[in-house]
């Protein structure tokens, strides 16, 4: 199920937090209230980390992570370091990488399996992607942008990217990533995806302004939905239309 | 309506803001040269009277050349005036996004009721711009007509609460708030930092006078009403010196005891029946001219017959800087 809420006023919420299927890390210094959804859909399921990085809140544009590991910018202090370590489950790796590329966020967009990076990020870098968070690594653009991290959410059931990405982009990273994708905005037309929502395989956070519509999409390629009648109805609508004729 | 008399304007340093033209302006007043005179800034009448009014701001050096693709000071922005559309959501909700400092209210709801509010209310875009980024907004809300908005319960709450340590203003401000709610507005203009103050007496001059048309040209008798207004209240930012007995003791008349961000504030506080200040949460780190400042909200009621003052002093206050 996807959950609307806001950061002091400011719907990109996916620039303060980051979640993945073993953790969730928000910014310090927020409301209570913005804790608590989190915590109301979280806990007791995976721990959720308030934590600062580089002494910023930006948390989830600063960082790169999944169930494997978590990768941090060179910006990050050491106390900050130890704190994530001893905070996130023993089987996440937490890595401090040294690459001028900083805002490891906006280029690196990974599930569990596939990571798409940031044509210009460094050999050494990708291959410590590859080595800490278990994942195929494809440099890619997505609609012409570079930043792919900002410009698509992803997790282990489907995507969501860019909504000037085409026909024949969505189908090669389809087949890159093994995951359905759909091009689509957030937050009453936003284009900047991760800024706007975070998700992992069960559970999605969308900033308040987003509408219904753009809910109901999110709900639909990240399969977030309850099993209900109009769903099976939905899927099987083209075998049953072929059964009339 | 006759023209403006011809000025001449210089070129300020302003601060960096988010878009295309207003980094132009930046880079702009961070390289150093000499002064320049202008061409004048002239003014359309207004064409319709939705009140599309087109203000170009020309500022053109003798014999510069921008070919070698230098930001050699030439800037040209023409400034236009639009009601506002569904599509300015997000700039204006960047604008109105500091309104009531960091407390978390219905923002977007807010943004919506100014946004359907086409008859009065004005936004400042420029010319063709692409990216249509909101420069300035400006309108009036009628604190009845949207009284069941959970955005409007949510500021009189907050205004309302910062009152509560003003004994004798916050019975009158109960009062606005309250029983005389149809007859006043929330006058509420916002804008980026580094806007040319030229723009300031036209920008208020076609809020007020879409205010009295609209008394005129709305379809029911309730919307006309709704827009004689008897007072305006209005939430704005100063800075208040910290020290101000200090001040007096070093009689250092370069420092001011209360500075306002915009400079039509000034005359509206002196114009105000009542006002008062509280002070804001977030403290941003002031530059250095600013150290000794404290920055504060302010709250004020300005009668609806003084506007015709405002409107004039404004126009000199613009005329003389």
């Amino acid at each position: 199920m996807a959950t609307r809420l806001q950061f002091e006023n400011n719907c990109d919420i996916g620039v303060f937090s980051k979640l993945t299927n073993a953790y969730c890390m928000v910014a310090i210094g927020g409301s209570e209230s913005f804790y608590s959804v989190f915590e109301s859909e979280l806990s007791g399921v995976i721990p959720v980390v308030k934590t600062s990085i580089a002494g910023t809140r930006i948390v989830g544009r600063l960082c790169a992570g999944n169930k494997n590991g978590l990768l941090l910018p060179h910006t990050t202090t050491d106390q900050e370091l130890q704190h994530l370590r001893n905070s996130l489950p023993d089987q996440v790796v937490v890595q401090r990488i040294e690459e001028k590329l900083s805002a490891l966020g906006n280029c690196i967009a990974c599930n569990d399996h596939v990571a798409l990076t940031h044509t210009d990020l460094d050999r050494e870098t990708e291959e410590i992607i590859a080595d800490v968070l278990g994942v195929e690594v494809f440099r890619q653009t997505i609609a012409g942008n570079i930043l792919v991290g900002s410009f698509c959410s992803l997790s282990n059931r489907g995507g969501l990217v860019h909504p000037h990405t085409s026909i024949e982009d969505l189908d090669e990273l389809s087949t890159l990533l093994q995951v359905p994708l759909v091009a689509g905005t957030v937050n009453r037309g936003s284009e900047v995806i991760a800024a706007g929502m975070i998700v992992n395989d069960w559970t999605a956070f969308c900033g308040s302004d987003t509408t219904a519509t753009e809910l109901s999409v999110i709900e639909s390629v990240f399969k977030l939905r309850d099993s209900q009648p109009s769903v099976i109805v939905d899927e099987m609508r083209k075998s049953l239309i072929d059964s009339y004729v | 309506m006759p023209r403006r008399p011809r000025r001449h304007q210089r070129l300020k340093s302003w601060p960096i803001t988010f878009s295309p033209f207003g980094r132009a302006l930046a880079r702009m007043g961070s390289v150093s040269k000499p002064k320049r005179h202008s061409e004048s800034i002239e003014n359309h009448t207004p064409s319709s009277s939705n009140g599309f009014v087109k203000h170009p701001l020309d500022e053109k050096p003798e014999g510069s050349e921008s070919s070698d693709g230098e930001f050699d000071g030439v800037v040209q922005a023409d400034f236009a005036f639009f009601d506002p559309k569904p599509n300015d959501f997000h700039g204006v909700k960047t604008l109105l996004q500091t309104y009531l400092d960091v407390e978390e209210w219905d923002l977007s709801g807010f943004v919506d009721l100014i946004l359907e509010q086409t008859t009065v209310g004005t936004v400042v875009k420029v010319e063709d711009d692409e990216d249509e980024g909101i420069f300035a907004l400006a309108t009036a809300l009628n604190l009845s007509r949207y009284r069941e908005q959970k955005c409007i319960i949510q500021l009189k709450d907050l205004f309302l609460a910062k009152a509560s340590q003003e004994k004798g203003v916050a019975d009158q401000l109960r009062v606005l708030l309250g029983e005389q709610a149809h007859n006043v507005g929330l006058l509420v203009s916002q804008r980026v930092v580094n806007l040319p103050p030229q723009l300031l007496p036209p920008l208020y001059d076609s809020l007020f006078n879409e205010v009295s048309w609209a008394t005129e040209d709305e379809p029911t008798e309730e919307l006309r009403n709704s827009f004689r207004f008897k007072h305006y209240v209005m939430l704005s930012k100063i800075y208040k010196h910290k020290n101000p007995e200090q001040k007096r003791k070093r009689s250092d008349d370069s420092e001011e005891a209360i500075v306002y961000v915009k400079p039509e504030d000034e005359i509206f506080h002196k114009l105000s029946s009542w006002s008062f200040c509280f002070p804001l949460r977030t403290q941003q780190p002031a530059p250095h001219e600013m150290k000794n400042y404290r920055s504060m909200g302010l709250i004020m009621a300005v009668e609806a017959d003084k506007i015709p003052t405002f409107r004039q002093e404004l126009g000199s206050l613009i005329n003389e800087s």
